[in-house]
């Protein structure tokens, strides 16, 4: 479904992705493991077009994605929800998760049936509907990103650190809709510093390190490797 | 009494031109960092087209209103497009002096095919009295036009998805193009509707003064001071310091001097700055 071959992309002048290479396939949950600085949130934004590519290619279903712009990449079918959720924090809640359809206006129908599902999942949030984003807890706006993230109805959904800062109960809450997500058909790409967590709900993980892939292996096989173990579980 | 609602009549017109100006001062800042200095030079280009449409072209006012608009609309996305689209991510230092020299370039090229001042007749030329209150039409037309347009506005932004997108670049650029918002249209269309907004207020201001190359400059002056009075980004603010700075003018011409109007009007930025330094209104709301 989604393939990187051999991708560089740089912040500024520093070249952060030396050289990186994935495949997901379509129904997959895979998790992407890798220390503070390792590159994660630069190859997430890679893929969702906010950094070019210098090097390399990425493409999606096929097609070739990596000179497109990050609307296009939404409309074809791959939302990122970012680390730092970057929400609209004046914005109402439901107005937010409206602001995720943005590209799907034209099915107004499908478009309410999403926001339902979304509340469905995130019942907090309907609750919260009328509230400015920015007045929301730290969990509540996690669920708003990740709720904001699936408006757009994506076949790949790509999560950067949702878990960042959370109390481990809803950290804990986070990770069982993710695998809900996952079991209604959306392939996941998660990446995470919090290991134990990733690696239970996941199928298959890579682990990254300075901009280069160093590992990749089932998610069963990861959590069993020593130095996993040592740089990422704490074990 | 009716001397001092006469000038409060006067105010609140002189008030709606700024609020009108100003608005899409703060929304072109709250979308894109950009200190538009050129915006007065555009809202002088919408007097002198007026002033083509109309008395050169023999248009009827209310027509030639839309007509201005509609083309200054477009001037706005030129200018977005053409000068500070290429500039976007680069110091404010540049979009400064890219601004400055739109500035420079309107006024001279006005001056080179006009350079004397004109003036546009009234559309409707009556003065309405009641109560010891006298007051022109075309002061009415001011008003109520830009209470007309202030609301449009409030609706667009916040009841169409258009309008929440523009609310949405303000607040936060990267998560905008995350939901698949294309900021390079969404800033084209501010520029649009924040350049409508200004020919708006050329058109209901020329009759009732002269226009001239230079009309644009104090005007900008103004509106950026009721804009980082309002907290720079705000609606509520440009409205609410468009109004405040209009009515103290007017009350600074009765009770002062008329040659000290624009004393005041910057006095009262600095003192409101000294005392609320991040301005009235939280920003970019």
């Amino acid at each position: 479904m989604l393939e990187l071959n051999d991708v560089h992309s740089s912040i500024g002048k520093h070249e952060i992705l030396g050289g990186v290479s994935l495949r997901i396939e379509e129904g997959e949950l895979v998790c992407l493991l890798g220390a503070n600085g390792a590159g994660k949130s630069t190859l997430f934004k890679t893929i969702a077009g906010l950094i070019r590519p210098w090097r390399g290619e990425i493409s999606f279903e096929g097609e070739v994605i990596s000179r497109k712009s990050p609307d296009r990449i939404v409309r074809r079918g791959i939302s990122l929800c970012p680390e730092g959720r970057k929400l609209f924090p004046r914005l109402s809640v439901r107005k937010n998760l409206m602001m995720g359809a943005y590209t799907r206006y034209r099915d107004k129908k499908e478009v309410a049936e999403t926001l339902r599902e979304v509340y469905d999942l995130f019942p907090i949030l309907e609750e919260r509907s009328e509230q400015d984003a920015g007045t929301l807890s730290g969990g509540e706006q996690q669920m708003l990103a990740i709720g904001r993230a699936l408006m757009c109805r994506p076949r790949l959904l790509l999560l950067d650190e949702p878990s960042l800062g959370l109390a481990p109960l809803v950290v804990k809450k986070i990770m069982e809709t993710i695998e809900d997500i996952n079991r209604r058909g959306v392939t996941v790409f998660l990446s995470e510093q919090n290991a134990g967590m990733a690696l239970a709900i996941s199928v298959r993980g890579y682990v990254l390190e300075n901009g280069r892939m160093v590992l990749e292996g089932k998610a069963s096989e990861l959590a069993g490797n020593e130095e996993v173990k040592k740089a990422y579980i704490g074990a | 009494m009716s001397f001092f609602l006469n000038q409060v009549i006067i105010g609140i017109q002189l008030g709606s031109q700024y609020v009108m100006v100003a608005l899409g001062l703060t929304l072109i800042f709250g979308i894109l960092d950009i200190s538009h200095f050129a915006h007065g030079h555009l809202y002088m280009i919408g007097a002198y087209l007026l002033y083509m449409v109309m008395v050169l072209g023999g248009v009827n006012y209310w027509l030639a209103l839309f007509i201005c608009m509609a083309a200054l609309a477009l001037v706005g996305m030129l200018v977005e497009r053409a000068v500070y689209r290429p500039l976007r991510g680069q110091p404010q230092i540049n979009t400064f002096i890219a601004a400055i020299g739109l500035i420079l370039m309107l006024e001279t090229l006005v001056r080179g095919i006009q350079p004397k001042a004109l003036s546009v007749p009234k559309p409707i030329d009556k003065t309405l009295s009641f109560g010891g209150i006298s007051m022109e039409v075309q002061r009415l037309i001011v008003i109520i036009g830009a209470i007309l347009l202030i609301t449009a506005l409030q609706l667009f932004i916040k009841r169409t998805r258009l309008g929440t997108a523009i609310e949405a670049v303000a607040q936060d650029r990267e998560g905008a193009s995350l939901v698949g918002i294309s900021v390079n249209r969404i800033s084209a269309l501010t520029f649009a509707v924040a350049t409508a907004l200004a020919a708006a207020a050329a058109v209901f201001m020329a009759p009732l003064a002269f226009i001239s190359p230079e009309m644009g400059g104090v005007l900008i002056l103004k509106a950026f001071v009721i804009v980082v009075i309002g907290g720079l980004g705000s609606i509520k603010g440009a409205i609410a310091g468009g109004y405040i700075l209009g009515l103290l003018e007017a009350l600074a011409i009765a009770y002062v001097s008329s040659a000290y109007k624009d004393v005041f009007a910057f006095a009262v930025l600095i003192v409101i700055l000294a005392v609320r330094p991040t301005g009235l209104f939280r920003g970019r709301d």
